[in-house]
């Protein structure tokens, strides 16, 4: 059973990526905490393995049918 | 040409005892779109019909459209499971929700409409000593600011709710409650019908199965809604899509801090009257449970949002079990009965639990969203404010605390407690 955990934000472009890794960027850590750009059809996620091996997963799910499109282990290069 | 449905009263039933077939009149008749509005609101909900209607009613603003991707009453407003309360810590929110409760309870007067406003009360259900100091508080809050809270021990608890009594052994003790007399619930369905022919009756359009695709905008303005049905002039828009915000935020290029997440709710089989109040039963890292009795006699259930973003309205299997398992560990007498229905609905889930009210990105677009899981108490009070918002172009003092730019300031008005996320980790 997976543990839920905060997604990925997708600012901006909407392509799942994470922007403004800066901390002392007040505009992208405000965006990186509070915004998403909301998709039907795509949600990129972090997920932990809490009842197993508590890795923790990327996975790329399409939230209105559930589809998962890909998991990988986050930290491995994309 | 509309022919305003009937005004309801004694009269009006024996007038229709009297009168052959065709007396009573639809609740609202088609409408026809025009080419133009003064107001355009998005989403035929709760909180768009209230909105819309406080509009006509209190603005005297005539031409209104509501315009509806499916039906009056399909979402959120159709699916929650009807509890009404204020019983919130914060003040910016108890003073808000309370404004809610208050015309909640002349709201079946004021729209000439059973809305079965029932003040069973809520009981939030207390399950350790360590409870009560948390309770406690909160009573406190409310009651200094007006507001009805009592905190009852075991005892006085087991008299107001005979369904308690029997002592077993149960996972976690029940100890005492936290418990608002005049909350309770409300007929759901009647509320959206209710607002929906007031407003009708005020000169709102009601369109359904039309869908607003865009925008056209000059400037720092916005002059028309693109529909499934054509383009619509519009003199302001207000966005009350509760469910579905954050696209409409994909829409205008506006990233929100809005997550879309499935909230549960579930009927069992009905039974004869065993449950006169609102059971709120909330073991904290185990599960939780909202148990009420529907006139029908069926049980209605509902718990925690299943806890990730999802749009697919089906619910998933763990919090189904987690609900049903609360609800037997407080009610183990229902343990033999069967679920009858089971849906989900989707909920727009701020980074700090409480809504938003307030102008987005142009000087006549509004958004009327982010209610989380608290959206169905807060109709009226909604509906009031964020008509007056557009009509005058500033937030009554009452929804000042809901502007979007909080998260940006600090401002945040964290409810549940969970820090900036919108779901408990």
């Amino acid at each position: 059973m997976f543990r839920k955990t905060v997604p990925n934000v997708v600012s901006g472009s909407g392509t799942g990526a994470t922007t403004g890794t800066d901390i002392a960027d007040g505009a992208s850590a405000y965006a990186r905490v509070y915004l998403r750009v909301d998709s039907a059809e795509r949600s990129v996620e972090e997920w932990q393995h809490v009842a197993g091996c508590r890795a923790w997963l990327l996975v790329d799910r399409n939230p209105s049918t559930g589809l998962v499109r890909s998991v990988a282990l986050v930290g491995d290069a994309p | 040409m509309k022919r305003a449905s009937r005004h309801y009263s004694a009269w009006s039933l024996l007038r229709a005892r009297l009168s052959g077939a065709g007396f009573w009149r639809p609740l609202w008749t088609g409408h026809h779109l025009q080419q133009a509005y003064d107001v355009v609101v998005v989403g035929a909900g709760g909180h768009g019909l209230a909105t819309a209607y406080h509009l006509a009613k209190d603005h005297g603003i005539k031409r209104v459209a509501v315009l509806e991707k499916r039906l009056v009453g399909y979402g959120n407003v159709g699916r929650n499971t009807t509890i009404v309360r204020s019983n919130y810590l914060l003040p910016e929110n108890h003073y808000f929700y309370e404004d809610a409760l208050r015309r909640y309870e002349g709201l079946g007067r004021e729209l000439n409409y059973n809305i079965m406003y029932s003040p069973r009360g809520v009981v939030d259900i207390a399950l350790s000593d360590d409870d009560f100091p948390v309770l406690a508080r909160r009573g406190n809050a409310l009651r200094l600011a007006g507001i009805d809270a009592e905190l009852m021990d075991r005892a006085a608890l087991e008299k107001f709710v005979p369904a308690l009594a029997p002592r077993r052994r149960r996972r976690f003790p029940i100890v005492g409650a936290l418990v608002q007399h005049r909350g309770g619930t409300v007929r759901h369905d009647a509320v959206a019908w209710g607002y929906a022919r007031a407003a009708t009756a005020l000169g709102v359009d009601i369109i359904e199965d039309c869908e607003v695709m865009g925008l056209h905008t000059t400037g720092n303005s916005a002059t028309a809604v693109q529909t499934s049905q054509g383009e619509v002039q519009a003199g302001a828009i207000v966005f009350a899509t509760a469910g579905h915000t954050g696209l409409i935020g994909k829409m205008l290029g506006v990233p929100l801090p809005i997550e879309t997440h499935l909230l549960q709710a579930m009927v069992t089989e009905p039974v004869k009257p065993l449950l006169d109040t609102v059971l709120v039963y909330v073991a904290p890292g185990h599960a939780e449970s909202y148990i009420s009795q529907s006139d029908r006699g069926g049980m209605v259930l509902g718990g925690h949002i299943d806890g990730f973003p999802s749009y697919t309205r089906e619910g998933a299997w763990h919090r189904l079990e987690d609900v049903v398992q609360a609800t037997v560990e407080v009610l183990p007498q229902l343990g033999q009965l069967r679920l009858l229905r089971h849906w989900a609905g989707t909920n727009d889930m701020t980074m700090d639990g409480s809504p938003i009210i307030d102008r987005v990105k142009y000087d006549n677009v509004f958004l009327n969203a982010g209610w989380c899981y608290g959206g169905f108490k807060a109709i009226p009070a909604s509906g009031a404010a964020c008509a007056s918002l557009v009509a005058k172009g500033t937030p009554p003092d009452l929804i000042r605390a809901y502007r979007l730019s909080r998260f940006a300031s600090g401002h945040l008005l964290d409810e549940p407690g969970y820090g900036p996320y919108p779901v408990k980790l």
